[in-house]
Protein backbone atom coordinates (compact mmCIF):
# COMPACT_ATOMS: atom_id res chain seq x y z
CA UNK A 1 0.00 0.00 0.00
CA UNK A 2 1.54 3.10 -0.72
CA UNK A 3 1.70 5.73 1.94
CA UNK A 4 1.01 9.26 1.65
CA UNK A 5 3.23 11.76 -0.01
CA UNK A 6 6.31 12.41 1.79
CA UNK A 7 7.35 15.70 0.01
CA UNK A 8 9.18 18.03 2.48
CA UNK A 9 6.43 20.33 3.75
CA UNK A 10 3.78 17.61 4.35
CA UNK A 11 6.51 15.92 6.85
CA UNK A 12 7.37 19.28 8.27
CA UNK A 13 3.40 19.52 8.74
CA UNK A 14 3.24 15.55 10.11
CA UNK A 15 5.86 16.46 12.65
CA UNK A 16 4.32 19.50 13.71
CA UNK A 17 1.38 18.09 14.84
CA UNK A 18 3.05 14.99 16.23
CA UNK A 19 5.01 17.27 18.54
CA UNK A 20 1.65 19.27 19.33
CA UNK A 21 -0.18 16.26 20.40
CA UNK A 22 2.64 15.32 22.93
CA UNK A 23 1.71 19.04 24.22
CA UNK A 24 4.55 21.04 23.23
CA UNK A 25 3.43 22.89 19.54
CA UNK A 26 6.45 23.72 18.12
CA UNK A 27 5.43 25.92 15.28
CA UNK A 28 6.77 25.91 11.92
CA UNK A 29 9.35 23.58 11.41
CA UNK A 30 12.04 22.64 9.10
CA UNK A 31 13.47 19.40 8.15
CA UNK A 32 16.89 18.68 7.12
CA UNK A 33 18.90 15.41 5.98
CA UNK A 34 21.56 14.32 7.92
CA UNK A 35 23.35 12.20 5.60
CA UNK A 36 25.30 8.57 6.73
CA UNK A 37 22.31 6.66 7.56
CA UNK A 38 22.79 3.13 5.67
CA UNK A 39 19.51 1.77 5.53
CA UNK A 40 17.01 4.51 7.28
CA UNK A 41 16.23 7.92 6.21
CA UNK A 42 17.19 10.31 9.80
CA UNK A 43 16.07 14.02 9.86
CA UNK A 44 16.84 16.82 11.42
CA UNK A 45 14.12 18.95 12.67
CA UNK A 46 14.26 22.05 13.83
CA UNK A 47 12.08 25.11 14.06
CA UNK A 48 11.57 27.67 11.30
CA UNK A 49 14.01 30.95 11.41
CA UNK A 50 11.91 33.01 13.49
CA UNK A 51 11.76 36.59 12.06
CA UNK A 52 14.78 38.84 12.85
CA UNK A 53 16.51 35.37 14.14
CA UNK A 54 18.92 33.28 11.87
CA UNK A 55 17.87 29.83 11.55
CA UNK A 56 21.72 28.73 12.96
CA UNK A 57 20.65 30.01 16.72
CA UNK A 58 17.48 27.88 17.24
CA UNK A 59 18.60 24.80 18.66
CA UNK A 60 17.68 21.18 17.05
CA UNK A 61 14.64 20.16 18.07
CA UNK A 62 14.35 16.11 17.56
CA UNK A 63 15.26 13.33 15.06
CA UNK A 64 12.75 11.57 12.72
CA UNK A 65 14.15 8.16 11.45
CA UNK A 66 11.85 6.77 9.15
CA UNK A 67 11.66 3.76 6.52
CA UNK A 68 12.57 4.59 2.97
CA UNK A 69 9.36 4.13 0.77
CA UNK A 70 8.32 0.75 0.41
CA UNK A 71 11.92 -0.72 2.12
CA UNK A 72 11.66 -3.86 4.34
CA UNK A 73 13.69 -3.93 7.47
CA UNK A 74 15.14 -6.42 10.06
CA UNK A 75 13.79 -4.47 12.95
CA UNK A 76 10.51 -3.03 12.06
CA UNK A 77 10.23 1.04 13.25
CA UNK A 78 7.46 -0.17 15.67
CA UNK A 79 9.39 -2.65 17.43
CA UNK A 80 13.16 -0.30 17.22
CA UNK A 81 10.78 1.86 19.25
CA UNK A 82 9.72 -0.30 22.01
CA UNK A 83 13.56 -1.49 22.29
CA UNK A 84 14.46 2.07 22.91
CA UNK A 85 12.10 2.77 25.38
CA UNK A 86 13.27 -0.41 26.84
CA UNK A 87 16.88 0.28 26.71
CA UNK A 88 16.02 3.94 28.08
CA UNK A 89 14.53 1.91 31.11
CA UNK A 90 17.30 -0.04 31.64
CA UNK A 91 19.58 3.18 32.12
CA UNK A 92 21.06 2.56 28.36
CA UNK A 93 22.10 6.18 27.11
CA UNK A 94 19.48 6.22 24.19
CA UNK A 95 18.11 9.12 22.14
CA UNK A 96 14.93 9.90 24.14
CA UNK A 97 11.87 8.14 21.84
CA UNK A 98 9.00 10.71 21.67
CA UNK A 99 6.39 8.95 19.06
CA UNK A 100 6.19 6.20 16.36
CA UNK A 101 3.83 6.27 13.47
CA UNK A 102 3.08 3.52 11.47
CA UNK A 103 2.97 2.90 7.83
CA UNK A 104 0.63 5.84 6.62
CA UNK A 105 0.85 7.79 9.45
CA UNK A 106 1.94 11.23 9.88
CA UNK A 107 5.31 10.51 8.99
CA UNK A 108 4.56 9.02 5.41
CA UNK A 109 6.60 5.92 6.00
CA UNK A 110 6.94 4.04 9.20
CA UNK A 111 9.00 6.17 11.60
CA UNK A 112 9.97 7.27 14.82
CA UNK A 113 10.26 10.91 16.58
CA UNK A 114 13.06 10.97 19.10
CA UNK A 115 15.05 13.77 21.20
CA UNK A 116 17.96 15.40 19.60
CA UNK A 117 21.84 14.15 21.16
CA UNK A 118 24.50 16.42 20.64
CA UNK A 119 27.89 15.01 19.49
CA UNK A 120 28.77 12.80 16.71
CA UNK A 121 28.60 9.31 15.61
CA UNK A 122 31.23 9.80 12.73
CA UNK A 123 34.45 7.19 13.90
CA UNK A 124 37.06 9.15 12.42
CA UNK A 125 36.23 12.31 14.24
CA UNK A 126 35.63 10.66 17.75
CA UNK A 127 39.17 8.71 17.04
CA UNK A 128 41.03 11.70 15.81
CA UNK A 129 39.83 14.76 16.51
CA UNK A 130 41.30 16.82 19.42
CA UNK A 131 38.26 17.67 21.33
CA UNK A 132 37.51 14.17 22.01
CA UNK A 133 40.56 13.32 23.90
CA UNK A 134 38.73 13.59 27.03
CA UNK A 135 36.07 11.41 25.47
CA UNK A 136 38.62 9.04 23.91
CA UNK A 137 39.55 8.26 27.57
CA UNK A 138 36.18 7.90 29.25
CA UNK A 139 34.80 5.32 26.47
CA UNK A 140 35.91 1.87 27.07
CA UNK A 141 34.10 2.12 30.72
CA UNK A 142 31.46 3.68 29.03
CA UNK A 143 31.05 1.41 26.30
CA UNK A 144 30.95 -1.43 28.94
CA UNK A 145 28.44 0.17 31.48
CA UNK A 146 26.27 0.34 28.51
CA UNK A 147 26.50 -2.83 26.87
CA UNK A 148 26.00 -4.57 30.21
CA UNK A 149 22.61 -2.88 31.00
CA UNK A 150 21.38 -3.98 27.11
CA UNK A 151 22.04 -6.79 28.37
CA UNK A 152 20.60 -6.84 31.81
CA UNK A 153 17.33 -5.98 29.88
CA UNK A 154 14.38 -8.68 30.69
CA UNK A 155 13.78 -11.15 28.11
CA UNK A 156 10.22 -11.76 29.02
CA UNK A 157 9.57 -7.42 28.18
CA UNK A 158 10.45 -8.59 24.81
CA UNK A 159 8.22 -10.86 23.95
CA UNK A 160 6.28 -9.19 21.29
CA UNK A 161 9.03 -7.04 20.04
CA UNK A 162 11.63 -9.69 18.90
CA UNK A 163 11.23 -12.87 17.58
CA UNK A 164 11.75 -15.70 20.00
CA UNK A 165 15.65 -16.59 20.66
CA UNK A 166 16.92 -19.80 18.09
CA UNK A 167 17.47 -22.72 20.41
CA UNK A 168 21.15 -22.15 19.66
CA UNK A 169 22.05 -18.72 19.35
CA UNK A 170 25.02 -19.49 17.27
CA UNK A 171 23.32 -21.41 14.43
CA UNK A 172 20.59 -19.34 14.76
CA UNK A 173 22.81 -16.25 13.56
CA UNK A 174 24.45 -18.82 11.03
CA UNK A 175 21.22 -19.76 9.11
CA UNK A 176 19.99 -15.76 8.91
CA UNK A 177 23.53 -14.84 7.61
CA UNK A 178 23.44 -17.47 5.01
CA UNK A 179 20.12 -16.89 4.17
CA UNK A 180 21.12 -13.02 3.81
CA UNK A 181 23.92 -14.08 1.66
CA UNK A 182 21.68 -16.81 -0.64
CA UNK A 183 19.69 -13.59 -1.29
CA UNK A 184 22.43 -11.49 -2.73
CA UNK A 185 23.63 -14.58 -5.22
CA UNK A 186 27.05 -13.68 -5.21
CA UNK A 187 29.26 -16.93 -4.79
CA UNK A 188 31.84 -16.24 -1.78
CA UNK A 189 33.93 -19.04 -1.50
CA UNK A 190 35.73 -17.49 1.84
CA UNK A 191 32.39 -16.31 3.59
CA UNK A 192 31.11 -20.34 3.42
CA UNK A 193 34.53 -21.63 4.50
CA UNK A 194 33.94 -18.74 7.45
CA UNK A 195 29.85 -20.44 7.70
CA UNK A 196 31.29 -23.48 8.09
CA UNK A 197 34.35 -22.62 10.91
CA UNK A 198 31.08 -21.06 12.94
CA UNK A 199 28.88 -24.05 12.62
CA UNK A 200 32.30 -26.24 13.79
CA UNK A 201 33.07 -24.58 16.40
CA UNK A 202 29.83 -23.32 18.15
CA UNK A 203 29.98 -22.77 21.44
CA UNK A 204 27.47 -24.47 24.34
CA UNK A 205 24.67 -22.06 24.13
CA UNK A 206 24.44 -19.46 25.98
CA UNK A 207 20.97 -18.42 27.73
CA UNK A 208 19.43 -15.48 25.35
CA UNK A 209 19.71 -12.42 25.94
CA UNK A 210 18.68 -8.69 24.31
CA UNK A 211 21.49 -8.09 21.61
CA UNK A 212 21.90 -4.71 20.23
CA UNK A 213 23.55 -6.53 17.14
CA UNK A 214 25.42 -3.25 15.86
CA UNK A 215 27.30 -2.06 19.17
CA UNK A 216 30.30 -0.22 17.25
CA UNK A 217 32.02 2.86 16.44
CA UNK A 218 29.36 4.86 14.49
CA UNK A 219 26.71 3.93 16.02
CA UNK A 220 27.63 5.79 19.15
CA UNK A 221 26.70 9.68 19.58
CA UNK A 222 30.15 10.97 21.12
CA UNK A 223 29.72 14.16 22.89
CA UNK A 224 32.91 15.75 24.99
CA UNK A 225 31.96 13.75 28.05
CA UNK A 226 32.21 10.63 26.13
CA UNK A 227 29.37 8.17 25.36
CA UNK A 228 25.95 10.14 24.57
CA UNK A 229 23.85 7.95 23.24
CA UNK A 230 23.63 4.22 21.74
CA UNK A 231 21.84 4.05 18.32
CA UNK A 232 20.50 2.35 15.26
CA UNK A 233 18.66 -0.86 16.85
CA UNK A 234 17.85 -2.49 13.40
CA UNK A 235 19.74 -5.60 13.70
CA UNK A 236 18.87 -5.70 17.51
CA UNK A 237 17.86 -9.92 18.35
CA UNK A 238 17.88 -12.06 21.06
CA UNK A 239 21.27 -14.46 21.20
CA UNK A 240 24.66 -14.59 22.95
CA UNK A 241 25.53 -11.49 24.58
CA UNK A 242 29.27 -12.42 23.73
CA UNK A 243 28.04 -11.25 19.91
CA UNK A 244 28.01 -8.08 20.65
CA UNK A 245 31.50 -7.98 22.24
CA UNK A 246 32.95 -9.38 19.27
CA UNK A 247 31.39 -7.56 16.43
CA UNK A 248 32.57 -4.20 18.52
CA UNK A 249 36.22 -6.07 18.61
CA UNK A 250 36.31 -6.56 14.62
CA UNK A 251 39.34 -4.81 13.04
CA UNK A 252 36.98 -2.71 10.40
CA UNK A 253 35.53 -0.64 13.58
CA UNK A 254 38.75 0.02 14.98
CA UNK A 255 39.35 2.53 11.80
CA UNK A 256 42.79 2.40 11.51
CA UNK A 257 43.79 1.69 15.06
CA UNK A 258 44.33 -1.70 14.68
CA UNK A 259 46.12 -2.45 18.51
CA UNK A 260 43.16 -1.11 20.31
CA UNK A 261 40.42 -3.71 19.73
CA UNK A 262 37.63 -2.30 21.79
CA UNK A 263 36.36 0.66 19.38
CA UNK A 264 39.73 1.56 18.53
CA UNK A 265 40.33 3.49 21.30
CA UNK A 266 41.15 0.28 24.10
CA UNK A 267 41.54 -2.71 24.87
CA UNK A 268 39.48 -5.94 25.90
CA UNK A 269 40.57 -6.36 29.46
CA UNK A 270 39.91 -2.97 30.55
CA UNK A 271 36.35 -3.26 29.05
CA UNK A 272 35.72 -7.06 30.59
CA UNK A 273 36.75 -5.44 34.00
CA UNK A 274 34.14 -2.62 33.35
CA UNK A 275 31.47 -4.90 31.90
CA UNK A 276 31.76 -7.05 35.25
CA UNK A 277 31.54 -4.64 37.25
CA UNK A 278 28.52 -3.37 35.54
CA UNK A 279 26.88 -6.49 36.29
CA UNK A 280 27.45 -8.34 32.81
CA UNK A 281 28.31 -11.96 33.32
CA UNK A 282 31.77 -12.62 33.16
CA UNK A 283 33.66 -12.49 29.83
CA UNK A 284 35.20 -15.92 27.83
CA UNK A 285 37.76 -14.84 25.78
CA UNK A 286 37.44 -17.93 23.50
CA UNK A 287 34.04 -17.23 22.83
CA UNK A 288 34.39 -13.69 22.17
CA UNK A 289 37.13 -14.73 19.87
CA UNK A 290 34.18 -17.00 18.35
CA UNK A 291 31.95 -13.96 17.57
CA UNK A 292 34.69 -11.78 16.18
CA UNK A 293 35.00 -14.76 13.08
CA UNK A 294 31.33 -14.34 13.47
CA UNK A 295 31.40 -10.65 13.06
CA UNK A 296 33.96 -10.66 10.52
CA UNK A 297 31.77 -13.14 8.43
CA UNK A 298 28.44 -10.65 9.02
CA UNK A 299 30.23 -7.67 7.88
CA UNK A 300 31.47 -9.53 4.73
CA UNK A 301 28.24 -10.57 3.92
CA UNK A 302 26.76 -6.97 4.68
CA UNK A 303 29.15 -5.62 2.53
CA UNK A 304 28.07 -7.40 -0.91
CA UNK A 305 24.44 -6.91 0.18
CA UNK A 306 24.98 -3.23 0.03
CA UNK A 307 26.64 -3.32 -2.96
CA UNK A 308 23.87 -5.49 -4.19
CA UNK A 309 21.18 -3.03 -3.33
CA UNK A 310 23.42 -0.79 -5.74
CA UNK A 311 23.60 -3.11 -8.38
CA UNK A 312 19.87 -3.57 -8.21
CA UNK A 313 18.86 -0.05 -8.09
CA UNK A 314 17.50 -0.13 -4.95
CA UNK A 315 19.45 2.40 -4.01
CA UNK A 316 22.39 3.56 -6.60
CA UNK A 317 25.32 4.91 -4.88
CA UNK A 318 28.99 4.80 -5.05
CA UNK A 319 29.81 4.52 -1.67
CA UNK A 320 27.16 1.18 -1.36
CA UNK A 321 28.99 0.36 -4.73
CA UNK A 322 32.58 0.40 -3.34
CA UNK A 323 31.49 -1.29 -0.44
CA UNK A 324 31.53 -4.58 -2.59
CA UNK A 325 35.34 -4.18 -2.94
CA UNK A 326 35.82 -4.15 0.72
CA UNK A 327 34.67 -7.74 1.34
CA UNK A 328 38.11 -9.04 1.00
CA UNK A 329 38.95 -6.88 4.49
CA UNK A 330 36.67 -9.26 7.05
CA UNK A 331 37.44 -12.00 4.60
CA UNK A 332 41.37 -11.65 5.34
CA UNK A 333 40.34 -10.73 9.07
CA UNK A 334 38.40 -14.02 9.85
CA UNK A 335 40.45 -15.88 7.85
CA UNK A 336 43.51 -14.79 10.51
CA UNK A 337 41.57 -15.55 13.40
CA UNK A 338 40.74 -18.97 12.50
CA UNK A 339 44.29 -19.89 11.30
CA UNK A 340 46.10 -22.51 13.54
CA UNK A 341 42.07 -22.95 14.68
CA UNK A 342 41.74 -26.09 13.37
CA UNK A 343 41.09 -24.27 10.16
CA UNK B 1 41.93 -0.61 -31.54
CA UNK B 2 44.89 1.05 -29.66
CA UNK B 3 44.30 4.49 -28.17
CA UNK B 4 46.36 7.36 -27.40
CA UNK B 5 48.53 8.50 -23.88
CA UNK B 6 47.16 8.34 -21.76
CA UNK B 7 46.02 4.74 -21.19
CA UNK B 8 43.50 3.60 -18.98
CA UNK B 9 45.04 3.57 -15.86
CA UNK B 10 47.29 6.90 -16.17
CA UNK B 11 43.70 8.51 -16.81
CA UNK B 12 42.31 7.18 -13.44
CA UNK B 13 45.23 8.74 -11.73
CA UNK B 14 44.35 11.68 -13.09
CA UNK B 15 40.81 11.60 -11.86
CA UNK B 16 41.94 10.06 -8.34
CA UNK B 17 44.75 12.99 -8.24
CA UNK B 18 42.25 16.30 -8.42
CA UNK B 19 39.16 14.50 -6.48
CA UNK B 20 41.56 13.43 -3.89
CA UNK B 21 44.30 16.99 -4.15
CA UNK B 22 41.23 19.68 -5.24
CA UNK B 23 37.60 19.02 -5.12
CA UNK B 24 37.82 17.06 -1.58
CA UNK B 25 39.18 20.24 0.09
CA UNK B 26 36.48 22.68 -1.47
CA UNK B 27 33.40 21.07 -0.96
CA UNK B 28 31.28 21.03 2.24
CA UNK B 29 33.08 19.03 5.21
CA UNK B 30 30.12 16.05 5.18
CA UNK B 31 30.47 15.71 1.75
CA UNK B 32 34.27 15.25 1.51
CA UNK B 33 33.97 11.54 2.53
CA UNK B 34 32.20 10.74 -0.47
CA UNK B 35 34.81 12.58 -2.49
CA UNK B 36 37.25 10.20 -1.22
CA UNK B 37 35.71 7.03 -1.67
CA UNK B 38 35.39 8.16 -5.07
CA UNK B 39 38.68 9.01 -5.56
CA UNK B 40 40.05 5.46 -3.60
CA UNK B 41 36.80 3.77 -6.44
CA UNK B 42 39.36 5.19 -9.10
CA UNK B 43 42.61 3.91 -7.71
CA UNK B 44 40.99 0.52 -6.88
CA UNK B 45 39.89 0.38 -10.51
CA UNK B 46 43.67 1.69 -11.86
CA UNK B 47 45.59 -1.07 -9.80
CA UNK B 48 42.97 -3.70 -11.19
CA UNK B 49 43.82 -2.63 -14.72
CA UNK B 50 47.52 -2.96 -13.87
CA UNK B 51 47.61 -6.06 -12.39
CA UNK B 52 46.45 -6.92 -15.61
CA UNK B 53 44.01 -10.77 -16.02
CA UNK B 54 47.06 -12.92 -13.71
CA UNK B 55 45.01 -12.64 -10.50
CA UNK B 56 41.52 -13.95 -12.28
CA UNK B 57 43.51 -16.30 -14.26
CA UNK B 58 45.32 -17.88 -10.80
CA UNK B 59 42.26 -17.94 -9.06
CA UNK B 60 40.54 -20.16 -11.82
CA UNK B 61 43.33 -22.56 -11.65
CA UNK B 62 42.77 -22.43 -7.17
CA UNK B 63 39.49 -23.10 -7.47
CA UNK B 64 39.40 -25.70 -10.61
CA UNK B 65 42.51 -27.21 -8.04
CA UNK B 66 40.19 -27.69 -5.31
CA UNK B 67 37.26 -28.47 -6.51
CA UNK B 68 39.78 -31.15 -8.66
CA UNK B 69 37.17 -29.69 -11.99
CA UNK B 70 35.49 -27.04 -13.33
CA UNK B 71 32.54 -24.98 -11.80
CA UNK B 72 34.80 -21.80 -10.36
CA UNK B 73 33.55 -19.78 -7.30
CA UNK B 74 29.96 -20.70 -7.57
CA UNK B 75 30.67 -24.69 -7.80
CA UNK B 76 32.98 -24.42 -4.65
CA UNK B 77 30.42 -22.01 -2.79
CA UNK B 78 28.07 -24.45 -3.24
CA UNK B 79 30.14 -27.62 -2.00
CA UNK B 80 31.80 -25.66 1.04
CA UNK B 81 28.16 -24.96 2.30
CA UNK B 82 27.56 -28.51 1.72
CA UNK B 83 30.39 -29.39 4.19
CA UNK B 84 32.24 -31.42 1.53
CA UNK B 85 35.44 -29.73 2.98
CA UNK B 86 35.22 -29.88 6.60
CA UNK B 87 37.60 -32.35 6.93
CA UNK B 88 40.06 -30.06 5.52
CA UNK B 89 39.02 -26.49 6.53
CA UNK B 90 42.49 -25.99 7.69
CA UNK B 91 43.62 -26.91 4.20
CA UNK B 92 41.14 -24.69 2.26
CA UNK B 93 41.65 -21.77 4.58
CA UNK B 94 45.29 -21.71 3.37
CA UNK B 95 44.65 -21.44 0.08
CA UNK B 96 41.66 -19.48 -0.07
CA UNK B 97 44.20 -16.90 1.50
CA UNK B 98 46.04 -16.83 -1.59
CA UNK B 99 42.72 -16.07 -3.50
CA UNK B 100 41.97 -13.04 -0.71
CA UNK B 101 45.62 -11.89 -0.83
CA UNK B 102 45.27 -11.54 -4.85
CA UNK B 103 41.94 -9.32 -4.00
CA UNK B 104 43.60 -7.43 -1.63
CA UNK B 105 46.49 -6.29 -3.93
CA UNK B 106 43.91 -4.67 -5.85
CA UNK B 107 41.24 -3.46 -3.38
CA UNK B 108 43.52 -2.25 -0.34
CA UNK B 109 47.14 -3.10 -0.75
CA UNK B 110 48.83 -3.68 2.60
CA UNK B 111 45.92 -4.64 4.30
CA UNK B 112 47.33 -8.15 5.01
CA UNK B 113 50.77 -6.98 5.70
CA UNK B 114 51.94 -8.88 9.47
Amino acid sequence: MEAATGTEPDLAAGVQAVLAELGDDPGGLSLSPIPGGASRETWLVEPSAAPGREAEEAAPLCVLRRDPKGSVSLVPMGEEFDLIRLAAEAGVPVPRPLAFEPDGGRFGSPGILMGFVAGTSVAPRILRKPEYEAARRLLVPQLAEALARIHSVPVGALEGVLPAPAPDPALGQIAEWERQLDEIGEPLPVVELGLRWLRSNAPEPAAPRLVHGDFRLGNFIVGEGGLAAVIDWELAHLGDPAEDIGWLCIRSWRFGNDESPVAGVGGLDEFAAAYEAAGGEPVNRERVRYWEVFGNVKWAVICARQAQDHLSGVRRSHELASLGRRVCEPEWDMLELIRGEGA
Amino acid sequence: MTQDRPDAAELLDAVAEYLFAELRLEVPREQRFKVLVAANVCAVVAREIRAGDGPALADEELFAELLGGPGGAPELAKRIRAGEFDERLDVLRDRLAEHVRRKLEVARPGYDAD
